[in-house]
């Protein structure tokens, strides 16, 4: 095999000389593990902290509302699911006053999440899971609902309704 | 006692962490014995790059591309980390190579050492079949048809080709089945395989010792940590450095979308396959599967078979002049090749060139007309995310009547798009999907782009695009000055009376008029 002699006693100086290029080493492998781990935990962990944005999405015109009924408008919205786009369509109701005040609200019941819908004939918004019961503008006032129904802010911009979501 | 000293009692890692680092090492060894290191850092950095890029990475035609823009485009560092890993296969094909040349010249595969020699071509082979099967992934025009010619050249095998064909595809088709199988290849199968070939191929380094030079002086050895250690890591820093300027410059290439009903598309290989595609070209017809198959299994065999076939123990490589004559031989051959094939590939356009119309598409895009509803909380998908995976027949129908994709949803903008606005809008579309990077183009020159691609181009063509009755204007700077060519557009009749040109005095702005002129009279 090798013709190489084993390994003679160190002097002081090798001693030195060694301690310094383990310190190199350390050195070059920090700096070189510090970037990629910069880079892979960018590229990792960045869409992991994103928000999401709100929108104003168009929800049909104020003057095909009837004042006092809530009106069921279902809207569509796309929202960006990393390299997919998501199209979510959610469902809520719109109540003009006699005033012509415009309010929206949540579909989404207060207890456990069931989707509400309105009943024309008891001109109420009932749940159709546990029996919760609200009045056209949303208040809980039979069943286990512990909470009105959430408001969602909306505006009119030309005779147009848009909802935030 | 501390936890080091506890968790040594229990692991006794200490002792092990000391046979590793405190490996013998004659003191000869020298900078030529790094390269066995660089490889093993470059296979950990390819493993971390690839698993986060698997994080993203969704492997079906419908959103592989997708989800490869959105790693590029959309996360933070994700167009470095693409480039690492990029860059990184072919930095290790390089470094593969390098590593057996240097074993062949120094006569390190001799015995004892056959079968560590062994497990190192098998390592390389696995090597090259990572890169072959990462090549398919980004699902790009590239991609795709590289795979083709692949799969053609494994159909060529005599007797069991077709039958290779079939498995490599999945099926009769490249398709869906092909990209998940040749993924789950690339990200399981093949890194299982290497991890357990690095481990035998470094244990059997350990046990046999490294050889060392092939004249060796008798020095004292020394442990391989700190001594030696301190080599690889400048070189594996030389080599990160180097790898992480082209990741940051180069930009690894992503093409347009793959689209098998597109032949005209010419395929090339990734760089290091360029020898074999080209040694393809000399063996026609009958005769391909020497030049496919034939000549690769015999290079290969060889390289398995040679610590029998020179089996003195001489390994100074003048002492054995058949064996550096063939390998002279095998180098230059393949380098030759390689280069012919370099020369031989048709140019890919330079995706950073923008041409006017797209230039002109991006600034409609952006503007009043699309972003009303194309942006952040509008009701259709942001245009400035600039990622765009409908096809060009879907955008046409869509600038030109957008209620179709939603009716009574949104109302069709009573300014809608021109003609020429439109072709310059899917033109802009086209240079998206190629995966371009923003244009480099502003202030007067863009208004200039802007003006000639929405305008001047219904007569004029400029780089072979554009309508047939004027004349060409790509190199009109030749000709006209900036002065000239302000008065030529603002009335030609009065310059050529017999002109069919109409004149755009008060129908383009100051900076318009200003802006196109100046870009026309820059395209000497």
């Amino acid at each position: 095999m090798s013709s190489s002699t084993p390994e003679a006693p160190l002097t002081a100086a090798e001693v030195t000389r060694r301690a310094w290029l383990r310190g190199i080493i350390g050195v070059i492998v920090t700096a070189i593990s510090s970037v990629v781990a910069v880079i892979v935990g960018g590229a990792a962990l960045s869409p992991a902290f994103a928000s999401r944005k709100d929108s104003w999405v168009p929800a049909g015109r104020l003057r095909d509302l009837e004042p006092g009924v809530p009106t069921p408008v279902t809207v569509r919205i796309t929202r960006q699911d990393g390299y997919y786009e998501a199209v979510d369509q959610q469902v809520v109701f719109l109540l003009k006053s006699d005033s012509g005040e415009l309010r929206a609200l949540s579909s989404t019941c207060t207890h456990l999440g069931c989707r509400v819908s309105y009943d024309a004939q008891s001109k109420l918004i009932k749940c159709p899971c546990h029996g919760g019961v609200f009045t056209p503008d949303g208040r809980n006032i039979a069943g286990p609902p512990p909470r009105p129904l959430a408001e969602i802010a909306a505006r009119v911009d030309d005779s147009k309704v848009f909802v935030q979501l | 006692m501390s936890f080091g000293d506890w968790l040594n009692d229990r692991t006794g890692y200490r002792a092990g962490l000391r046979r590793v680092l405190d490996e013998p090492v004659p003191g000869d060894v020298n900078w030529f014995f790094t390269l066995g290191s660089v490889l093993l850092f470059l296979l950990a950095l390819q493993f971390v790059t690839g698993v986060t890029l698997t994080m993203y990475y969704v492997p079906t035609p419908a959103y592989a591309y997708e989800s490869l823009r959105f790693v590029i485009t959309q996360l933070k560092f994700g167009s470095m980390l693409r480039g690492l890993h990029f860059f990184g296969a072919s930095f290790i094909v390089i470094f593969a190579v390098l590593h057996l040349l240097r074993v062949l010249f120094f006569g390190a595969y001799k015995s004892p050492r056959e079968v560590t020699w062994a497990t190192g071509i098998v390592l390389l082979l696995l090597v090259l079949a990572f890169g072959l099967t990462g090549y398919l992934l980004p699902w790009d025009q590239r991609a795709y048809w590289a795979t083709v010619v692949t799969i053609n050249i494994a159909k060529s095998t005599p007797l069991v080709g077709p039958y290779l064909a079939n498995i490599m595809r999945g099926g009769p088709d490249i398709g869906a089945l092909t990209l998940s199988r040749w993924y789950a290849t690339h990200v399981i199968l093949l890194p299982v395989g290497v991890l357990l070939f690095v481990v035998i191929h470094l244990y059997l380094m350990r046990r046999h010792g490294i050889a060392g030079h092939f004249n060796p002086r008798p020095m004292p050895t020394s442990p391989f940590y700190p001594v030696h250690a301190v080599k690889d890591t400048i070189v594996i820093a030389g080599v990160f450095a180097l790898l992480f300027s082209f990741a940051a410059f180069e930009k690894a290439p992503l093409m347009a979308m793959a689209d098998p009903s597109d032949a005209s598309y010419v395929p090339r290989p990734e760089w290091y396959f360029l020898g074999l595609f080209q040694l393809l070209k000399y063996f026609p017809g009958k005769l391909e599967p020497v030049g496919a198959i034939g000549i690769p299994t015999l290079v290969i065999a060889l390289l398995f078979l040679l610590p029998f076939l020179d089996n003195r123990p001489e390994r100074d490589p003048r002492a054995r002049p058949r064996v550096s004559a063939i390998v002279t031989l095998i180098v230059v051959g393949v380098s030759t090749l390689t280069w012919l094939g370099f020369r031989d590939t048709p140019v890919e356009r330079d995706p950073r060139v923008w041409s006017p119309r797209a230039v002109a598409g991006l600034d409609i895009a952006l503007s009043e007309k699309c972003t009303r509803c194309h942006s952040t909380g509008g009701s259709g998908p942001d245009l400035t995310r600039g990622r765009i995976n409908r096809d060009v027949q879907w955008i046409s129908g869509h600038v030109a009547d957008p209620d179709m994709i939603a009716p009574g949803l949104r109302p069709p903008p009573a300014d809608g798009l021109k003609n020429q606005e439109t072709r310059a809008v899917i033109a802009w579309v086209q240079k998206v999907r190629e995966g371009a990077p923003p244009p480099g183009v502003r202030g007067d020159e863009r208004i200039g782009m802007d003006v000639f691609a929405t305008r001047c181009i219904t007569c004029h063509v400029i780089d072979g695009d554009g309508g047939k009755e004027g004349p060409d204007l790509t190199h009109e700077g030749k000709k006209h000055d900036a002065a000239w060519l302000v008065k030529w557009i603002t009335d030609p009749v009065a310059i050529n009376p017999d002109s069919d040109m109409p004149a755009f005095g008060g129908k383009l702005s100051d900076a318009e008029m200003n802006g196109v002129a100046n870009y026309l009279a820059a395209r000497k």
